[in-house]
């Protein structure tokens, strides 16, 4: 059995010398995408969370509260509010630095908004986004996914990264209370954007004009989204590959954990990072039921 | 401070990058291959960390003592060495680096030394690599220090250290071990050092009374200066510095009692004093505080 797993995991990795050869090529070529070698200038700002905690409607939210001569879409995002990972270096000194990085704590990067996500909504988002890159089939455990995550097992680029809870932390505990550092809920950004653009206004070096906040928020909306990524999701480098049956604007909503996720799974992430969640402000559903329990007894 | 670049040395790093690639010669740094069971020794600079690679080198391989010229294949750092000599070195592998928090380390020794300390030692460092010049006051370079000047990418003392012991703190495959203790009483961490070392199945280590004794014997400062000046000319992090000023310095703790004037030791403490206390380090302004205290009497 052992003998056989490390087989297929020979045939699934490239090999060694196509590896070599991509990134001989893409170096010569000056197109390696920055990522952590990132060149970070004193005046950058930062949007960072971990995966599938609101990034890409915040790359829309707050780039169409900078931008005011276009409207954020799949075709220019990566023009307008960049990933540290989708440009060379070379490339993003040339472009906006209102950059989108899914990195743990960097000591490097001045200021930093920061956006934090229930963890269990995280959980059932990053499921279906995996179905939908194929990471996992159609069909795969919920359960089982659940406990992958919680264990950073997911996939190499975001288990690099550390588990929800070692990001959420690394961030919070080292630049909280700091002048350029904002910690935003995701779940606040979605009840009241207009408040939380308005109250960011400031690090941007923006003046929140009622207009111009509504304005941000209106070409941001889930259903924009929806409608333009239907339009354009081949031309997207995030979505261009992956299967066009699973959108990937989803729900944009929260507490879907509580018809997606099993009561164990809920477990399995309420124990790990229970804490964190609370410190959070997320009310923990095992908390919930032991009151039921107490009231009952 | 760091030299602007001008454009032709930008040009010459591209080139010898792009060289580094095709030959397949990256240094690791970042970018380094992390199996799970990589033993990782991790400090901020200046924190005793080549001493540590030394005592542990000459544990763990008794009969063929820790030399600078053989560290960098035994305990080996990954800023100045090749990812992929890396990889072949036998696992589990034991590294050296001073990166803050990175969540792919799972086996972490951190050393953590005073930073009054850190900063005369850190000083000297950057007057050796030729950073700043011989009469460069310490006063100046103190502030810079704090606000991270001389090296970025690690952070600042306060970044390094607290990144790793508040998220690592209760992990069973974290240890957390100061200079200062290290010092007073090399054989206590020492044994911690091994004990760590065997919960984290590492190589079978002979911990006996009298090996710990010759570890430390051949890691002694003495040792290690004599050893200096035979290698410096080859080691990775001295070549090129300048050689008049030695790599191994003082080797001891609370040096910074008589380099540093007041205003820079109330500098560190007002930016790092809570960080400071919380790992033993006593405030020369609280000391000085209760002196005044205990000689004018408590306030009735």
């Amino acid at each position: 059995m052992q003998a056989l797993l490390r087989k297929r995991s020979k045939v699934n990795q490239p090999s060694r010398l196509w590896t070599h050869l991509k990134t001989v090529a893409s170096s010569t070529l000056g197109r390696t995408p920055a990522g952590r070698f990132l060149t970070v200038f004193p005046n950058d700002i930062f949007l960072v969370s971990y995966f599938r905690s609101g990034s890409t409607w915040s790359r829309f939210l707050f780039g169409n509260f900078i931008h005011l001569d276009e409207p954020v879409t799949f075709t220019n995002v990566e023009k307008l509010v960049p990933f540290v990972y989708g440009w060379p270096d070379r490339k993003l000194r040339s472009l906006p630095r209102v950059l989108k990085s899914h990195e743990c704590f960097d000591p490097r990067y001045p200021r930093v908004i920061y956006i934090v996500r229930d963890p269990r909504d995280v959980a059932v988002s990053f499921y279906f986004y995996n179905l939908k890159v194929r990471v996992i089939p159609d069909g795969y455990s919920m359960d089982e996914f659940v406990s992958r995550f919680v264990a950073a097992n997911v996939v190499p680029y975001a288990d690099r990264v550390g588990c929800w809870e070692d990001h959420v932390l690394s961030w919070v505990r080292l630049r909280e209370g700091k002048t350029g550092f904002s910690l935003v809920r995701y779940e606040d950004l979605l009840a009241d954007p207009v408040k939380e653009l308005t109250n960011l206004a400031p690090m941007l070096g923006i003046d929140p004009a009622p207009e111009r906040v509504e304005r941000a928020v209106r070409l941001s909306s889930a259903s924009h989204m929806r409608s333009l990524e239907k339009e354009q999701s081949k031309q997207w480098a995030t979505t261009k590959a992956t299967r066009q049956d699973i959108p990937f604007v989803r729900e944009a909503k929260s507490g879907g954990w509580r018809h997606k996720l099993s009561t164990s799974a809920v477990k399995t992430i309420e124990q790990a990072w229970g804490s964190t969640m609370k410190e959070l402000g997320y009310d923990l559903a095992t908390d919930a039921a032991a009151d039921r329990e107490l009231v009952k007894g | 401070m760091p030299p602007a670049q001008g454009s032709a040395q930008r040009m010459f790093c591209a080139l010898a990058q792009a060289g580094r690639v095709l030959t397949g010669r990256q240094i690791a740094g970042r970018s380094l291959t992390v199996f799970p069971d990589d033993i990782f020794l991790v400090s901020y600079p200046r924190s005793g960390n080549t001493w540590t690679r030394f005592l542990l080198g000459n544990l763990i391989n008794q009969s063929d003592p820790v030399r600078f010229s053989n560290v960098e294949s035994r305990i080996p750092e990954i800023y100045f060495n090749r990812d992929r000599f890396l990889r072949e070195l036998q696992r589990p592998r034991m590294l050296k680096s001073h990166e803050s928090f990175q969540p792919e380390y799972q086996r972490v020794i951190y050393l953590v030394r005073d930073p009054r300390d850190v900063a005369v030692s850190f000083y000297h460092h950057n007057v050796k690599a030729r950073n700043i010049s011989d009469d460069y006051p310490i006063a100046s370079f103190v502030p810079r220090f704090i606000a991270r000047e001389f090296d970025r990418k690690f952070g600042s003392w306060r970044d390094n250290v607290l990144s790793w012991t508040v998220l690592r703190k209760d992990d069973p495959g974290f240890l957390l071990l100061r200079y200062e203790d290290m010092k007073r009483d090399p054989v206590v961490s020492l044994t911690r050092l091994v004990d760590f070392l065997e919960r984290c199945s590492f190589r079978k280590i002979d911990s006996s009374a009298a090996a710990l004794q010759r570890a430390i014997e051949l890691s002694s400062p003495e040792r290690m200066r004599t050893l200096e000046k035979q290698d410096a000319g080859h080691w990775v992090l001295t070549k090129g510095t300048r050689s008049d000023k030695p790599f191994v310095r003082s080797a001891t703790s609370g040096g910074w009692k008589s380099q540093l004037d007041r205003e820079s030791v109330a500098a560190i403490e007002s930016a790092w004093g809570d960080l400071m206390q919380s790992l033993g380090y006593e405030l020369a302004s609280t000391a000085a505080a209760a002196d005044t205290v205990s000689q004018r009497g408590l306030p009735s």
